[in-house]
């Protein structure tokens, strides 16, 4: 714990609470009808005190979108982590643990699905389904999986082939047993950095799925929309790309400076 | 001589386990191809034509069969939106990114090792700091906010390089550089500050081992221990991993030569996603995967070269 | 002791001075703000030409002491905070060198001062050649060019007594056994004929055998090139055969010095002679039958329980005859079977009831995996292991559970064979749970009877096992293994990773519990010394093969296999007076136990020398 409290893990953990915090509050500050309230005359306005971050081409406030963008990119984001985890886990564990045939079997498969760049295989998945937020969860969630199981599967040989995994066995535990009690929580710590990264990843995968216009669709608000929104308007309008850009650099900076730290906490040797 | 066959084997293999994903992907998810190509309100008639001229009442398995048939022959089957045979564009597509593939990787190579080996050497003072905090923005921003950046900095402001197009590099390698240029640099730019931090992690598990100690211990100049006993070592590893990146380049090319309208086969491949032509889809996303599958191939053989170990087991 | 006409140092006055003169040496480390003091007011003189040994135990501060000496410190986080270390050069006056820049102390080392480490298998830059790694530090010093320089890495070569030199110059250092890299990385360090040589535990990790030649070629080395030697090491019985003088260490001071006689013979310091008494003398226990526990000074006078000589019934516990595993060897990249790896060949022993049976013999002789084989943590091939009558081979997967509760293992690592995220009440509490000997509501007190019993306060139920020492951790894990009451507890080198004074403490632990509960003990080492002491019987392997068994003192003091006869003579002796080192020819070339698929083993066949003392028949 004490490791966690550096400069580094400290940054990066207050940056993503606050755009957690962003997310969920969102609804509750907007108001309802800011969609449809726009005028002509208030596209895209610079920051001001009246929009924080100024207006887009449609005159609607960028800092709520932003925030309701924080919403979309960041629940996608987690339920595709989520969706990888339970699809990769189990198949992580079992080629791991049970080693042999089983395991060059379902590695094979998986190395070959690693072919697939994983942004190629959500883009198709979600063009294959039709774009839409469900179906971009699941496109980069299953895009995901191949990576994780196989991350999974490392951890787990490595654990499997530790010293007190065999006294246990010795000591007259079941497989089951053996999973629950020994392999599973020391496997746990360096997928928890893992799923961090693949956070990071995920934002990114879903900004670019928008930006394609394969992920989320309008009016709902995502930052690679409002990206994407921006290319015609930069010249005269610059922070209407910069503002959403910003949003996801400073999500994905924070993950990734929390999932750094938290590699150094759990690092076993320096414990 | 069996080493060889082996491996031949195994590519084999793996090129039809990726021919069968593909297939799947392409074909068992929900969505009638018919109606994706003619459009939700035509004619029942029309489309039940459609779908007996495209063979797509028989079954998956003689479908996979015609396809695989096809592709062996030479015949991959004519795009649905660009109306031209299918196997014309790739060759000319393939050409376009490999170019732009190649020169990312070499851009990000050749600033990555350095800066990644001063920041191991300096390690926990403000060099390392830097160089490290710099990383890690590089790695969180998306590559087509790069492109974006390069677009308004480079083509719009400095007006240096162009901004969108292709042009063939056996017809003017200097107009083909200055197009590729940009895309390139906005895919690098990422790749290099993964990198940097990859070779900054793998120089200090290095410099952390006994043999470097034994170098010091006899006297040799530190420029020598780090630039000569600890990088020979890290050479391995690095490549392995820009290798394993060449996967992710391949995904990235699709928004950044969308982006920057370079007609290579991320171009090809969205243009084909975006219009459902599941012709091209499949011969695209087969492409794709079968090169990154030959490329981690290739990195495995050039870690050979690197690693004694390896080589002489 | 000291050698006669060697190089003497005489400075501008006419005074003779030592090579090395360390006054007052302070070095310390700082991470995360707190600060480690390693080494604290040391102080020691090195003549030309002789030998000194920094002996002590680990934390004692003896390695940092000699990184100091090469300013090496500087490079793992530490700094020297005070004292001075002065060293005589070949030419000029003595300096300072904790003043001395870094660029001076780079001429120096390796040139004027050589540096031997312990682990030889990654002392040497995996991806350049030998040739290469020999070459460098000559260029660098001596500025010779290709061809001279490769003459010179030859003839380093032949010096270290290294077999066919020219072959081994194109090799890599993955291509070399343990042994011979060590050589290698001594023919570096002697490549620019130093002044001294620091050697910091450099047989730590080598096997008896080798480590036999080792210490010889060192103690060559030296006579030949008047050189001095700092050895830095924990082992008692190698002080006593290579020192000339001692400096004993502890805890970041020095506790104790002088002439290496003296030392043995007469120690002053408590700690010096708490650790003498703690090492096992080689041939001490000649004319005695039965094991005797380890001495431990600072004990009281009369021992909390007493030990009384464990009664010994001839019943067989353990019976294992012509016992075979071997571990496949794949290659190619459909990674098919190749060869065979015989870990175990045709081994066959009985153990008695509450008697202590040790498998001895040198990394990779199949010890470990006989072991592991008799419980069924690795597979055998064939054989028959007999438990109280009942085969274990055949033993179905549920049986064989059960069947475990009488037999259990402790690891040779106390750091990897504890849940490092389970408190240690549940991991000793494991056995009891899975064997389902006690309900709930017992368990809680038997565990904390059973940290009684290994001697652990009762707070330590409820920490994780990274709050403990090594030694702490292995009476848990010992705690763990008669949780179930076994009748055997295999030992699979148990102590050998633990510190003298510890092990000995462990040792005798053991022995308790051995009297007390009748307990059987399979004890796996490779330290002769050790099992001279705590055995009943004891058997000695090589490449798989049982090759001599019998009673400890027929083994010990009648040893008749070639292989045994050469093992009890490369084991140091902790006695000054009894040295016995001597070079054999060249360095011997390992044999080893890969065999081709299909290869048709022989079965083992024995002579019974002596009653109950078995010796392989050899061609």
């Amino acid at each position: 714990m004490k490791r966690f409290l550096t400069a580094k893990g400290l940054f990066g953990a207050a940056l993503v609470i606050a755009m957690v915090l962003i997310a969920i509050v969102a609804p509750l500050v907007i108001p309802a009808d800011y969609g449809t309230r726009m005028t002509m005359t208030a596209r895209l306005r610079p920051p001001s005190e009246l929009h924080w971050f100024g207006t887009d081409q449609l005159g609607r406030d960028l800092f709520y979108r932003v925030m309701l963008g924080a919403r979309t990119s960041l629940g996608i984001a987690v339920a595709a982590v989520l969706m990888s985890l339970v699809l990769g886990l189990p198949i992580g564990m079992v080629a791991g643990f049970y080693r042999g045939r089983i395991d060059s079997a379902l590695m094979r498969l998986v190395d070959t699905l690693l072919s697939f760049p994983v942004l190629l295989l959500a883009l198709t998945i979600s063009a294959m389904l039709g774009p839409s937020i469900p179906n971009a969860i699941i496109a980069i969630g299953v895009a995901f999986t191949p990576f994780l199981a196989r991350i999974v599967r490392g951890e787990a040989l490595r654990v499997t082939q530790m010293p007190y995994v065999e006294a246990a066995r010795a000591a007259g535990a079941t497989d089951l047993s053996l999973v629950l009690r020994h392999v599973a929580p020391n496997v746990m710590p360096p997928i928890i950095v893992q799923a961090t990264i693949s956070l990071a990843f995920a934002v990114l995968a879903e900004a670019g799925l928008s930006f394609l216009g394969l992920g989320t669709q309008p009016p709902q608000s995502s930052w690679g929309l409002m990206i994407q929104a921006s290319r015609d308007y930069l010249d005269v309008a610059p922070w209407t790309g910069l503002v959403p850009g910003a949003a996801v650099a400073v999500t994905v900076l924070g993950l990734n400076m929390s999932g750094d730290i938290l590699r150094d906490v759990f690092d076993p040797r320096t414990r | 001589m069996s080493y060889i066959f082996n491996r031949l084997l195994s590519i084999a293999l793996t090129l039809f386990l990726i021919s069968v994903i593909t297939f799947a992907v392409t074909t068992i998810l929900p969505g009638d191809v018919a109606t994706m190509i003619m459009g939700t309100q035509s004619n029942p008639q029309a489309l039940a034509g459609l779908r007996k001229t495209l063979g797509l009442n028989d079954p998956l398995v003689v479908q996979y069969g015609r396809w695989i048939a096809g592709m062996a022959t030479g015949d991959w089957g004519n795009s649905l939106v660009f109306k031209v045979p299918i196997a014309d564009l790739l060759v000319q597509k393939v050409k376009a990114s490999s170019l732009i593939v190649v020169m990312s990787m070499g851009i990000a190579l050749i600033c990555a090792v350095p800066l990644g080996v001063w920041a191991a050497v300096h390690r926990d003072r403000w060099q390392d700091g830097a160089s490290s905090s710099a990383a890690l923005l590089g790695v969180s921003l998306p590559d087509f906010f790069w492109g974006i950046m390069m677009i308004l900095l480079f083509a719009r402001t400095l007006g240096w390089f162009p901004s969108s197009g292709f042009a063939d590099p056996s017809v003017n390698l200097g107009q083909a550089l200055a197009h590729a240029f940009l895309p390139s640099l906005a895919l690098g730019l990422g790749l290099m500050a993964q990198l940097t931090r990859m070779t900054r992690a793998t120089m200090i598990g290095i410099l952390g081992q006994e043999f470097i100690r034994v170098g010091r211990a006899k006297g040799l100049k530190e420029r020598t221990i780090v630039w000569h006993y600890a990088l020979a070592n890290a050479i391995g590893p690095v490549i392995t991993v820009a290798g394993l990146q060449v996967g992710y380049l391949f995904g990235s090319i699709i928004v950044i030569e969308t982006l920057f309208n370079y007609t290579g086969m991320g171009w090809l491949t969205y243009q084909a996603l975006l219009n459902r032509d599941i012709p091209l889809i499949q011969a695209t996303v087969f492409v794709i995967a079968a090169v990154v599958m030959l490329a981690n191939l290739a990195v495995d053989l050039l870690y050979l070269y690197f690693d004694p170990r390896i080589r002489l087991a | 002791m000291s050698s006669g006409a060697e190089t003497l140092v005489i400075s501008q006055d006419g005074v003779r001075r030592p090579l090395v003169a360390i006054e007052n040496l302070r070095v310390e480390f700082k991470t995360d703000s707190v600060t480690t003091i390693a080494v604290d007011g040391v102080s020691f003189s090195i003549e030309p030409g002789e030998t000194v040994c920094l002996v002590g135990e680990s934390g004692s501060g003896k390695s940092v002491t000699s990184l100091s000496l090469m300013r090496l410190v500087e490079f793992g986080g530490g700094r020297i905070s005070g004292g001075e270390l002065k060293f005589a050069p070949r030419k000029g006056e003595a300096v300072d060198l904790t003043k001395a820049s870094q660029e001076f102390m780079r001429a120096l080392r390796g040139n004027q001062i050589g540096m031997i480490f312990q682990e030889p298998m990654t002392s040497l830059n995996p991806v350049f050649t030998i040739e290469r790694q020999l070459v460098d530090g000559l260029k660098a010093h001596r500025g010779l060019k290709r061809d001279k320089a490769r003459a010179r890495a030859l003839e380093l070569l032949r010096g270290v007594r290294v077999p066919e030199p020219e072959r081994r110059l194109k090799q890599y250092p993955h291509e070399l056994s343990g042994g011979m890299r060590q050589r290698v990385v001594i023919a570096m360090a002697m490549a620019c004929e130093p002044r001294l040589l620091i050697a910091d535990e450099p047989t730590t990790a080598l096997d008896v055998t080798i480590q036999a030649e080792i210490l010889a070629l060192i103690d060559r080395l030296k006579r030949e090139n008047r050189m001095a030697v700092l050895f830095v090491t924990h082992d008692m019985a190698v002080v006593a055969q290579m020192a000339d003088r001692v400096v004993v260490m502890h805890r970041s001071k020095i506790v104790e010095q002088g002439d290496v006689e003296a030392i043995f013979e007469n120690p002053q310091a408590d700690y010096t002679r708490m650790l003498l008494a703690a090492v096992p003398k080689l041939g001490a226990m000649r004319g005695t039958t039965a094991p005797a526990p380890m001495h431990r000074i600072g004990d009281s006078a009369s021992p909390r329980r007493s030990v009384s000589p464990a009664r010994r019934e001839p019943r067989p516990l353990l019976e294992v005859k012509n016992l075979t595993t071997r571990y496949p060897v794949k290659g190619g990249v459909l990674r098919r079977v190749v060869a065979n790896v015989h870990a175990v060949e045709d081994v066959s022993f009985t153990i008695n009831a509450g008697e202590t049976f040790s498998l001895v013999g040198e990394s990779g002789c199949g010890k470990s995996s006989c072991g592991r084989s008799i419980l069924r943590l690795v597979e055998p091939q064939s054989g028959e292991v007999r438990l109280n009558g009942r085969e274990i081979r055949s033993l179905g997967p549920a049986e064989l559970r059960e069947a475990r509760r009488d037999m259990q293992m402790v690891f040779q690592d106390p750091f990897a064979s504890l849940n490092p995220l389970r408190r240690l009440r549940d991991q000793v509490a494991e056995p009891l749970f899975n064997f389902g000997l006690a309900s709930k509501s017992e368990i809680a007190d038997r565990v904390a009877e059973l940290f009684d019993r290994v001697d652990l306060p009762r707070g330590f139920l409820n920490r994780y096992p990274h709050e403990l020492s090594g030694g702490q951790r292995q009476r848990v894990a010992i705690a763990r293994a008669i949780a179930p009451h076994p009748s055997l507890v295999i030992a699979d080198e148990a102590v050998s990773a633990l510190d003298v004074s510890v092990q000995a403490q462990v040792l005798n632990l053991l022995a308790e519990l051995q009297a007390d509960l009748g307990l059987s003990f399979l004890f796996i080492s490779h330290d002769i010394a050790v099992v001279e002491r705590i055995s009943h019987n004891v058997g000695v392997m090589y490449l798989g093969r049982l090759v001599e068994f019998g009673s400890r003192p027929a083994v010990f003091e009648d040893a008749r296999h070639p292989y045994t006869k050469s093992l009890m003579a490369a084991v140091p002796v902790a006695d000054p007076r009894r040295r016995r080192i001597h070079e054999a020819p060249s360095a011997k070339p390992l044999a080893s136990p890969i065999f081709p698929l299909g290869h048709k083993a022989e079965p083992s066949t024995y002579d019974e020398v002596t009653d109950g003392h078995f010796v392989l028949r050899h061609s």
